[in-house]
């Protein structure tokens, strides 16, 4: 799946910062299946790039195609079946349900991706199988995003899009989780879009972009 | 995961207490709306096939000849029974559908009516009554008590319902001795009839029905025809001396025993003549056929198709008749009972819209608790349909529970309305018709699909 964009300039930006970035008012493409990072500093628009692709928020100017066709041209239901099927997306505020159980979370996603691991053994992997019968609100913040990439995960995508997904893990667990979501990308030819403050995960980036 | 699963998931990921008192009001609402609604579309129906099975008097009529000044004036009256040339001619008229003639008593009546069930226990109602029949098909119903045959000991009597809510309003409230009758207990109560000026003749009656339609005291066409051949009070001129072979034979004879010699084979050659004139002579057969005519109706019922046509009108007024409608009041009773109709049905209807609208307020209430949720789930890639069909369901829930007391309610107060218009001789089926229940079908989808795109819309605005 190719993500275009011609032009974005998100309505809210300062001019100041458009003209630094790597990304906004510039024509950037990504092509399918690669592992891409963009890093800034807060307030630049990390998450708000990320919101454009996932079709949260539409306060830009400029064009945003996904397969060619543009976001602004899609209806609802196409946003539906796209973030049912193509796209995943780790929140920055995780978007968990805190009521619900780790396990439940898990559980709670409209179709289920055939080339992930299970639920259990990629909990096993992450160090939270413990956790999973336990409701979410109990979790500490660290927990609570490793639940979040695999719910992610479990999800079928072409692409990955995950907003600061490591800013409460130790390096042991980041290394862990990268590699899961390595092979979890792989194994669904898909692409990974990855924010960051600044740190660079050990994932095989072939391009970097500052905002 | 399988479907059953996920929807369990979902709905107690959007488990959400809705505002209860709300939602209390509004399914109380929703309920005495259903049944109101429901009831008055039953009642209609039930309404409508009262009145046509019991075809009200509407469309029945009696005509009499004018009764013209006080006891003199009856010295020199005319003629006041309708001969079958004049019957017949209104039976021409436009509009009319049948005639029938009313025959009355030749004979004075005297009934005592004891209330108590057993005669001579208490206290007898005694009156001074009349008696008069008419045919059979003119009756609102025909009883299975209603036959006399020469050797019965009961004569059926019909009156009209009001002369028994005369006697439980009028007379009863009055008179320590005299109960309040229901239908039963009236029908029950034996009476005794006294025929003829001296008693002659004392017969056991009882009320057999209660007529809406004819304002009379009724018996069977046969038991006053007999009663009128054998106790009919001949005045003078209907006295004749029998002259048989030219010499007159016995004491002078009525008409009815004449009558009874009719089998006689010389009865042909017989003569009569009048008391005060002996010499005028006639054959003895003219007399029988002049008794036809003191049997002539002096009174007719007619049923008509609708309203009396113009035709009528003017043969009436050009005859001289005058033209009485049997219980018109029973018109209001109509007009009285569409109006309570149309206001059960506005009653009912503004409850259901309100609480329509009370629904939809609290689900607004409730989306609006638990719309981070929501919004999260169409964000993970389930559909708005998805999810507003959990809240959907919760309403349906609650609806089906309404609907569902909303029938046995209405079926109760259906039950006891019947068995209180029992007590009042009205029969009315109980239970509620395929169409009321068609007809809470249509308005229980109606209702459904309202609600239903309250959610759609609710879910939609959330995740815009």
């Amino acid at each position: 799946m190719r993500i275009e964009l011609n032009g974005i300039l998100p309505d809210l930006l300062t001019p100041k910062a458009v003209e630094k970035s790597q990304i906004w008012g510039k024509r950037i493409v990504f092509e399918p299946q690669s592992v891409l990072l963009v890093s800034a500093q807060s307030g630049m628009g990390k998450s708000t790039l990320l919101h454009f692709i996932y079709g949260l928020r539409k306060d830009f100017r400029g064009v945003l195609s996904i397969n060619e066709k543009s976001t602004t041209e899609r209806d609802f239901h196409e946003w539906e079946c796209l973030r049912r099927e193509s796209l995943s997306l780790v929140f920055q505020d995780l978007r968990l349900f805190p009521h619900l159980t780790a396990g439940q979370n898990l559980e709670l996603i409209p179709q289920k991706n055939p080339a992930a691991p299970s639920a259990e053994e990629m909990s096993d992997r992450l160090g939270v199988r413990s956790c999973l019968d336990q409701t979410v609100s109990t979790l500490s913040h660290g927990q609570r995003q490793r639940i979040a990439i695999i719910r992610a995960l479990r999800k079928p995508f072409q692409w990955l899009l995950l907003d600061e997904p490591f800013s409460h893990l130790d390096d042991e667990n980041q290394e862990t989780a990268c590699r899961l979501i390595q092979e979890t990308a792989q194994a669904n030819d898909a692409g990974i879009l990855l924010s960051s403050l600044g740190e660079t995960p050990s994932l095989p980036f072939e391009h970097r972009f500052s905002l | 995961m399988s479907s059953a699963n996920k929807t369990s998931l979902l709905s107690s990921c959007l488990l959400v207490k809705g505002p209860k008192r709300e939602l209390s009001i509004a399914s109380l609402g929703c309920l005495l709306g259903t049944v109101l609604l429901l009831l008055s579309f039953q009642f209609y129906q039930d309404a409508v096939s009262y009145l046509s099975d019991n075809q009200g008097p509407m469309d029945y009529f009696t005509i009499n000849k004018k009764v013209e000044g006080g006891a003199l004036a009856n010295l020199g009256k005319r003629e006041d029974s309708f001969s079958p040339e004049e019957m017949e001619a209104i039976k021409k008229l436009d509009g009319v559908k049948r005639v029938g003639g009313f025959v009355r008593n030749q004979f004075p009546v005297t009934v005592y009516i004891w209330p108590t069930g057993t005669v001579g226990l208490g206290s007898a109602a005694k009156a001074d009554l009349f008696f008069e029949s008419i045919p059979d098909e003119f009756l609102d119903f025909v009883p299975e008590e209603w036959t006399w045959e020469e050797n019965s000991s009961l004569v059926p009597i019909m009156v009209p319902k009001f002369y028994l809510d005369l006697w439980n309003f009028g007379l009863a409230p009055s008179r320590i001795e005299y109960p309040p009758l229901s239908v039963e207990a009236a029908t029950g109560m034996p009476i005794e009839v006294f025929i003829g000026k001296s008693r002659e003749a004392t017969l056991d009656g009882r009320f057999v029905a209660f007529s809406k339609r004819i304002n009379s005291v009724l018996v069977p066409e046969a038991f006053l025809a007999w009663a009128n051949r054998k106790f009919g009070q001949p005045d003078a001129g209907d006295f004749f001396f029998l002259w048989k072979n030219g010499v007159i034979e016995g004491p002078p004879h009525s008409r009815d025993e004449l009558g009874e010699f009719l089998e006689d084979p010389d009865f042909g050659s017989w003569e009569v003549s009048p008391l005060e004139n002996p010499a005028q002579r006639a054959p003895a057969i003219s007399v029988l056929e002049k008794r036809k005519e003191s049997l002539r109706p002096s009174r007719i019922i007619l049923e008509i198709s609708e309203k009396p046509s113009q035709s009528l009108l003017r043969h009436i007024d050009e005859n001289g008749y005058e033209m009485n409608r049997e219980f018109p009041e029973q018109d209001k009773i109509r007009q009285v009972t569409r109006a309570l109709l149309l206001g059960m049905t506005g009653v009912g209807g503004l409850l259901s819209l309100l609480s329509i609208a009370t629904f939809a307020t609290s689900f607004r209430l409730m989306i609006a608790q638990m719309a981070q949720h929501a919004s999260n789930l169409i964000l993970l890639g389930f559909s708005r349909h998805e999810v507003s069909r959990v809240f959907l369901s919760r309403f349906n829930k609650l609806f089906l529970l309404i609907l569902l007391a909303s029938v046995g309610l209405g079926y109760g107060v259906k039950q006891f309305l019947v068995a209180e218009a029992s007590r009042f001789n009205v029969v009315v089926e109980g239970g509620f018709s395929a169409q009321s229940m068609l007809a809470l079908l249509i308005y229980a989808i109606g209702f459904l699909v309202i609600n239903k795109r309250v959610i759609d819309k609710s879910i939609r605005e959330l995740s815009q």
